[in-house]
């Protein structure tokens, strides 16, 4: 017995005492160290050969230069390209998260056609020749009943060589409904036109400028050439230049100019009009540029002395004085027109104003002041030869109204899209092809949108994303992102000079997916005759070659081609458009006594394009907490309401009505709400979807008369306690 | 404390930022996480679990509208120098992951030797340190942008702002074989300063006076390092965490919402620094 | 049944009622080994603690624990070095519950750090700067003395005992004891002190940093006079709470309070130094960093002036006086309710310097950020207590703990004790008794 006791003893203490000294236990410790250092889950990148690839990048009108680094076949990180004349080696947040959506899970990997109910999101994977066989015959079909013109296309922009196919193909076709997402462009444009009395569009010198007066622009929120005007801003600092912002919201903008002057919403042209009035009164107006301005010197005296245009705008007519003198004496005053990333269209009236307070100081197509140039017409194609079918289509009117009747001036009038389509238009719409373009989450008023589109028979969409209109359509032909394929980008943006970036491949197609360029040359072959004719190309490529002509080799070169010695389109201006009216606010105040404005951040993309995980993780817990979306209001207003600081609110507006949280802000006026544009997607995945809310469904559009274009810069609207 | 690892002065890599130019657009925090393998949730509003290296801060002067006045602060790692290199965090990890170099001044993250006690966490006063919480989960296909030079971090580990060390490596060997002595100014910058649009960061050795940096921030060696140009600010300067991200503002409600100051206080005018 | 594995000379429970209480808190046990596999296998983000709550519920657990597992340093330090014998009477239950408190501690840090696979680096790469450091090495070397000081109990069991070789074991390590307890005192000094050391060293906090001696905050001193001064009244609360369930004297009066009178004093002496560090601290040590009180202890929902209070006053003070007047000590009652409060103070005490260090913001522009556990903290917190139940239940039943309980309690009808013996030593009568 004891014997036993004591042998299993000594076995256990021995047996315990040899495996500590032996080397098991220390190599399980290492081994345990080593495979928690590489768990099989954690992703280890590949290394391989570095290298920098050059490219223009398209997800803004800015037309920065890219620098894409490599490793091996692999994009890995995108950064500015150093010396671009735009952004010189710097890039934006929206630049940075390009890798995000060329690699992302929303994009469309192949053509597919729906199976399910219209936004259902049933889809099958089909072959691009099945793709292009339905879209053919559809179109075929419908052309040869000679209702070519109930066809229509709707695309982000209209400059550059893929938008100048959609609209040869249109124009073959015999559809005279091509049309351009809304944009401050549509209004600049029709100013440009206006004063100048000349196609063109305006740019600004705001490097040279010595004083910046920016009636709500948001030079750092994404307005005209992002990178640009971060730049300039800077610039700005450094040389000590006064700069004013004028906005109702403490915007960043507001926060870097050197005055903040809050301002009554949506009276901008007021105070324009007073500051000239000003000027004018005190002769410190320089009127050599300015043609027209004798006949409308005393209504402007009249009606834009400074104590009216202090009650419309809540500022001090001392204020107002002030900041006239100081304009008006600066060297190269410069005055900025487009609220925030002037992605909407303003009223006739505001831009007016801006532009002719600009003429006043006798600084146009001057240094450090506002210019009138012509686009670069780089496109020279031979007219398209239309058969009789075209040619009777195109002698229809166009859906939306624009360049007859009172909107002869207007060249799209896309707002008006979804009313023609519930039944105001002049015919019914059979087929919409969108490209680049996202209307079912950025057009005004977009659950009305979404219903117009569901009544459209027969959708297609070019889109690389999942987006909101992707979701309403029938057949989906998803193009390259710009990382995968050619393109020329002109850029306008408010830039003086002309300029043309080129975009490169700089990775392989990811998917399956065809460029535009590419599948509108394919179908216009497809469908043969006089339409085949007008794209005498053999591919996209070529084409685009054959099109910059001489510029093609310092594009692929340099990346970009400059012409900075453009003419201006005119050196004076003829008053116009003062008379036309103020664009007032939808709702009326007693059932709405609160007024909602969109602001711009330039962490969104303000419904441009889906935002990318990286930049929603940048925005601030005061915009979005998990899937609520937060509104700026004022503590005097909130307690008004009897809100606190993350309080649940409804926020009701004659358009509709949405479950918000407020953040108190005191750099809000009190009685105004601030929502920020991009959020409340429908489409793409997780990281995005049903973030905060979509602020385009609480507001409508509302036309300026003058123009047919939308001009609202808010609502009215109420807010109770949820 | 590592010893230097090459001969002649050592470098003190250091930031001044302008927060005069800086507009809060977070293409720091981006640039920070494209170049670093920084994870994402499908949630990422909760900033105290929310992984940024860099994070913007937004100040406001606590004025009613209309005088109400808003500042970003962007604040990666501090690099705090402390007391002979014991910075806040160094000097509390117990397993020694996170080390002061005296080469280059920057304060390293070993993320795999790290355990993930957090101690270091509860050190840092600027919360620039971040505990990966979760399993590192890329959705499908993303995985193709990561780059090689920075290993993505595995669950329960502390990471954090490295200067974009990686790049320094890099610079350093292109030196070498260069047979350049030095690491150019131009040939080391950080992710975050290359991208600003607003050219609010710059980027550079604080002890070398051809930097931009140190002109900018002229530090005063015998003064805790503070700086000699009276815009210029550290973060809790006073607490001796000695840090060598510098700030520029040219207001004062700015400047001191950058330190603590009992009511008497005047802005910038404290006793002798603590340590 | 398990009547031969109980002590001699004392009574307990039906086996029934045993097992029934093991089943009960098992079931608890089993709930917090459920939330620690979860900790585990699926990460920290099953707790609630966050980049700005990186020490949380946990970290005060072990602080706690371990200041209130004091009793067994600092009783071991007052029998075998300064000689005060009646101690004898109730050390082995500080031993005990020493014991439970160090291995909760160490099994508590297993499940907080964020790589336990990895948990040997801080020996492997330690670093001599880290007061933690100095906690795992101390840590784990006064755990082994205590568990040395633990097995000669075990070998007090009737069975265990009846092997020569354990009983020889047992012996000499008696006769040796008093060399562990010295040993024991001294790690004990470090690793308690180290743990104050972890806030106190905090420069980038002004809440938490306190100047101090040489390389040791004053926090550093504070901890192992706190946990030396209120160890002791936790023993003899939990003392207490187990005469209360086993509804039987177990520990001599005269034992009680000598050592609730020590650690009066200790409590005492110890507040005095606290009192003067927490003035130091908000008078010069804070302002100096440019922060006061108010900084501290206002805005914020939740931490007020009154927790100042509760852990000084109430938690120091108050227990401190009954303690030390012997009428209010030699009444249960007051007796009691100092034990209660003074380990409220001490835990409270841990949990300004773990969670309110955490919570009050250092930027000027930071927010406070307050924290609530989830329900897996909360589950890992009390498993320990539900591991240190069991094993006191089982200790209890089996091992001679208190030396003085038969003389208490003696057992009246002999026979009981004789049936017992005799169907023990006759077993194979069993069977005709059916
Ligand atoms: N209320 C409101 N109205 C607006 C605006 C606003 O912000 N708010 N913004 C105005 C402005 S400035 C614009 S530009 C337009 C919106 O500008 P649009 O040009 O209409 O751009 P979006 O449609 O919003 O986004 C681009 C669309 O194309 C897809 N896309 C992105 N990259 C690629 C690509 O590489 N290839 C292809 N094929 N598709 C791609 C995106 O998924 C998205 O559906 O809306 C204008 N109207
Ligand atoms: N981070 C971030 N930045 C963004 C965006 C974003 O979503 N996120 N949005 C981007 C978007 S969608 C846009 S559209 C821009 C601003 O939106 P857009 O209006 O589409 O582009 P801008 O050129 O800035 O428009 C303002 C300018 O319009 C005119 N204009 C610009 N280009 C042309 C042109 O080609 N022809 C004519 N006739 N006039 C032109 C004038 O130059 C005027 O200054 O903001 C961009 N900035
Ligand atoms: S500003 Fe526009 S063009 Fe430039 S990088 Fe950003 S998104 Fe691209
Ligand atoms: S990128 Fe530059 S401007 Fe933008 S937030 Fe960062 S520092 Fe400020
Ligand atoms: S900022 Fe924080 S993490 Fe960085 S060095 Fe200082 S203490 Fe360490
Ligand atoms: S978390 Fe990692 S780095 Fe931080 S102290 Fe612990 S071991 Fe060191
Ligand atoms: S220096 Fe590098 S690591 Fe640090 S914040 Fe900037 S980009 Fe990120
Ligand atoms: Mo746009």
């Amino acid at each position: 017995m004891k014997v036993d006791r004591r042998s299993f003893l000594s076995f256990v203490i021995g047996g315990a005492a040899g495996t500590a000294l032996s080397p098991l236990p220390w190599k399980l410790m290492d081994d345990s160290s080593i495979w928690s250092q590489m768990w099989p889950w954690t992703p280890v990148p590949p290394d391989g050969e570095v290298v920098y690839e050059d490219s223009t990048c398209t997800l803004c009108p800015g037309g920065c230069g890219i620098s894409v680094r490599k490793v091996d076949s692999r994009a890995v990180k995108i950064e500015g390209q150093s010396g671009h004349p735009v952004n010189d080696g710097s890039i934006c947040i929206l630049g940075l998260s390009g890798l995000q959506m060329l690699y992302g899970p929303t994009r469309i990997k192949s053509p597919m056609k729906r199976i399910g109910e219209r936004g259902e999101g049933k889809w099958q994977k089909i072959s691009w020749d099945e793709a292009f066989a339905i879209l053919t015959e559809k179109l075929t079909d419908i052309r040869d009943k000679g209702e070519a013109h109930t066809v229509a296309a709707l695309a982000g922009s209209d400059s550059g060589t893929v938008p100048a196919l959609i609209q040869r193909f249109m124009a073959a076709y015999g559809s005279p409904n091509f049309m351009r997402s809304p944009s401050y462009r549509d209004v600049d444009e029709l100013t440009v036109k206006a004063l100048f009395g000349a196609d063109g569009r305006t740019g600004f010198d705001v490097e040279n400028a010595d004083y910046v007066l920016s009636f709500g622009s948001g030079f750092v929120d994404g307005w005209g050439s992002p990178v640009r005007m971060f730049k300039a801003a800077s610039l700005w600092k450094e040389k000590d230049i006064p700069v004013v912002q004028v906005e109702p919201r403490l915007s960043n903008s507001a926060a870097k100019a050197t005055r903040w002057i809050p301002i009554n919403p949506g009276t901008e042209a007021d105070l324009a009009l007073g500051i000239a009035a000003v000027m004018v009164a005190n002769g410190i107006a320089d009127t050599g540029d300015v043609s027209g301005l004798s006949g409308w010197e005393n209504d402007l005296l009249a009606n834009y002395e400074p104590q009216k245009v202090a009650q419309t705008t809540g500022i001090d007519a001392a204020v107002i004085v002030e900041v006239a003198k100081g304009f008006a004496r600066a060297d190269r005053p410069l005055a900025l027109c487009g609220r925030g990333k002037a992605q909407t269209a303003v009223s006739l009236r505001e831009t007016a104003a801006v532009y002719i307070l600009n003429a006043l100081t006798g600084n146009i197509n001057q240094e450090g002041g506002m210019w009138a140039i012509p686009e670069a017409d780089y496109i020279q194609w031979p007219d398209v030869a239309t058969d009789n079918l075209a040619s009777a289509g195109l002698d229809q009117p166009r859906l939306d109204g624009a360049g007859t009747g009172k909107y002869t001036d207007a060249r799209y009038l896309t707002n008006r899209l979804a009313d023609s389509v519930n039944g105001g238009g002049p015919y019914p719409l059979q087929v919409l092809l969108v490209a680049g373009a996202n209307p079912c989450h950025y057009l005004p008023d977009t659950q009305h949108v979404k219903a117009a589109f569901a009544r459209i028979p027969f959708i297609v969409s070019f889109s690389s994303f999942q987006d909101e209109t992707a979701a309403m359509a029938d057949l989906l032909m998803p193009d390259h992102v710009y990382l995968e394929r050619y393109e020329d980008v002109p850029v306008g943006a408010g830039l003086v000079q002309q300029m043309i970036g080129l975009s490169k491949p700089v990775v392989s197609p990811q998917f399956n997916t065809r460029h535009l360029g590419e599948v509108l040359i394919m179908t216009a072959k497809a469908m043969g005759g006089s339409i085949a004719d007008a794209f005498p190309w053999d591919d996209y490529e070529t084409c685009l070659e054959e099109t910059l002509a001489e510029k093609w080799d310092t594009l692929m070169e340099t990346g970009v081609w400059v012409r900075a010695d453009t003419d201006p389109v005119a050196g004076s201006i003829q008053l116009a458009g003062l008379d036309a009216p103020a664009v007032q606010a939808e709702g009326d105040v007693n059932s709405f006594p609160l007024l909602l404005v969109p602001y711009d951040s330039i962490q969104l993309t303000s419904g441009y394009m889906g935002e990318a995980p990286f930049m929603i993780k940048a925005v601030s817990d005061t915009v979005i907490q998990g899937t609520d979306g937060f509104i700026e209001i004022n503590p005097l207003t909130a307690s008004g309401v009897g809100l606190g600081e993350g309080d649940r609110a409804t926020l009701t507006t004659p358009r509709g009505e949405a479950l918000v949280r407020v953040h108190l802000f005191e750099g809000i006026q009190p009685g105004v709400l601030a929502m920020v544009r991009g959020l409340g997607h429908t489409a793409y995945d997780g990281y995005l979807a049903g973030k905060g809310v979509n602020v385009n469904e609480l507001i409508g559009p509302v036309e300026d008369p003058s123009t047919g274009f939308d001009a609202a810069w808010g609502i009215r609207a109420k807010l109770d306690k949820a | 404390m590592k010893q230097a690892q090459t001969h002649g002065t050592p470098m003190k890599y250091g930031m001044a930022i302008d927060l005069d130019k800086c507009t809060g657009c977070g293409a720091c925090m981006v640039a920070c996480m494209a170049e670093n393998n920084i994870p994402f949730k499908e949630d990422e509003s909760d900033k105290r679990v929310s992984i940024t290296w860099m994070r913007i801060f937004k100040l406001t002067n606590g004025k009613s509208f209309p005088d109400s006045d808003i500042c970003y602060l962007p604040r990666p790692c501090q690099h705090c120098e402390g007391h002979e290199g014991h910075s806040p965090c160094v000097s509390v990890c117990p397993a020694t992951a996170t080390d002061y170099s005296r080469e280059t001044g920057i304060v390293s993250q070993i993320v795999t030797r790290c355990f993930g006690c957090r101690y270091c966490m509860g050190a840092c006063p600027y919360h620039a340190r971040y505990f990966n919480w979760w399993d590192p989960v890329w959705p499908d296909g993303m995985e193709k942008y990561l780059s090689p030079d920075v290993s993505p971090r595995m669950r329960g580990v502390v990471e954090k702002c490295s200067f974009c060390f990686h790049r320094y490596q890099l610079a350093k060997n292109k030196a070498y074989l260069d047979g350049e002595r030095r690491v150019p100014e131009a040939a080391y910058q950080t992710a975050c300063t290359q991208a600003c649009p607003a050219g609010a960061i710059v980027f550079g050795d604080l002890n070398n006076p051809e930097h931009q940096v140190h002109q900018i921030v002229k530090p005063d060696s015998n003064n805790g390092n503070r700086s000699r140009n009276p815009k210029a600010f550290r973060l809790l300067e006073r607490t001796g965490t000695n840090t060598k991200v510098y700030y520029l503002s040219s207001r004062e409600w700015v400047r001191r919402a950058g330190d603590n100051y009992l009511a008497h206080e005047k802005t910038g005018q404290l006793a002798k620094l603590h340590h | 049944m398990d009547s031969a594995l109980i002590p001699k000379g004392v009574k307990r429970c039906p086996m029934w009622q045993f097992l029934l209480g093991l089943g009960i808190v098992g079931a608890v046990l089993a709930w917090g080994v459920y939330a620690m596999l979860l900790c585990w296998f699926k990460g920290l983000n099953q707790t609630n603690m966050n980049d700005y709550y990186g020490f949380a519920l946990w970290i005060w657990a072990d602080l706690a624990v371990i200041a209130l597992g004091g009793g067994a340093f600092f009783s071991g330090l007052l029998k075998y070095i300064i000689g005060k014998d009646e101690l004898k009477n109730i050390i082995n239950y500080a031993v005990l519950i020493g014991f439970i408190c160090y291995s909760s501690a160490l099994l508590i840090l297993a499940i907080d750090i964020g790589q336990p696979l990895r948990g040997w680096f801080i020996f492997w790469h330690a670093n001599v700067h880290s007061m933690l450091t100095e906690v795992a090495f101390c840590l784990s070397a006064y755990f082994a003395v205590l568990t040395i000081e633990y097995i000669p109990l075990i070998l007090e069991n009737r069975q265990l005992d009846k092997v020569p070789f354990f009983h020889n074991l047992s012996h000499n390590m008696h006769e040796t004891m008093a060399v562990f307890a010295a040993t024991g005192a001294f790690l004990s000094f470090f690793h308690q002190g180290s743990l104050g050391g972890v806030a106190g060293v905090l420069f980038g906090r002004p809440f938490a940093f306190r100047e101090g001696l040489l390389i040791w905050p004053w926090t550093f001193f504070l901890f192992t006079w706190s946990a030396a001064a209120y160890g002791p009244s936790f023993t003899l609360l939990i003392t207490w709470i187990t005469e209360k369930v086993a509804r039987k004297k177990l520990v001599k009066d005269n034992v009680v309070e000598l050592l609730a009178k020590i650690s009066g004093w200790m409590i005492f002496t110890y507040t005095i130094a606290k009192i003067c560090d927490t003035t130091r601290w908000a008078n010069i040590t804070a302002p100096g960093l440019g922060q006061n009180l108010a900084d501290f202890y206002t805005g914020n929902a939740f931490y007020g002036y009154w927790i100042l209070f509760a852990e000084i006053i109430l938690g120091g003070v108050v227990p401190a006086i009954i303690l030390i007047s012997a009428p209010l000590r030699k009444n249960p009652t007051w007796r009691v309710t100092a034990f209660f409060l003074g380990v409220m103070g001490v835990s409270l005490n841990r949990w300004v310097m773990v969670l309110q260090v955490m919570a009050v913001p250092i930027m000027p522009f930071d927010t406070w950020a307050l924290y609530y556990p989830s329900w897996q903290e909360v589950a890992t917190t009390i498993l320990p207590v539900a591991y240190g139940i069991i094993l006191i239940m089982i200790s209890y039943r089996y091992l001679p703990i208190f030396p003085q309980e038969a003389e208490l309690n003696p057992i009246e009808e002999e026979t009981a004790m004789a049936v017992e013996a005799h169907t023990e030593s006759t077993p194979d009568l069993k069977p005709a008794n059916a």
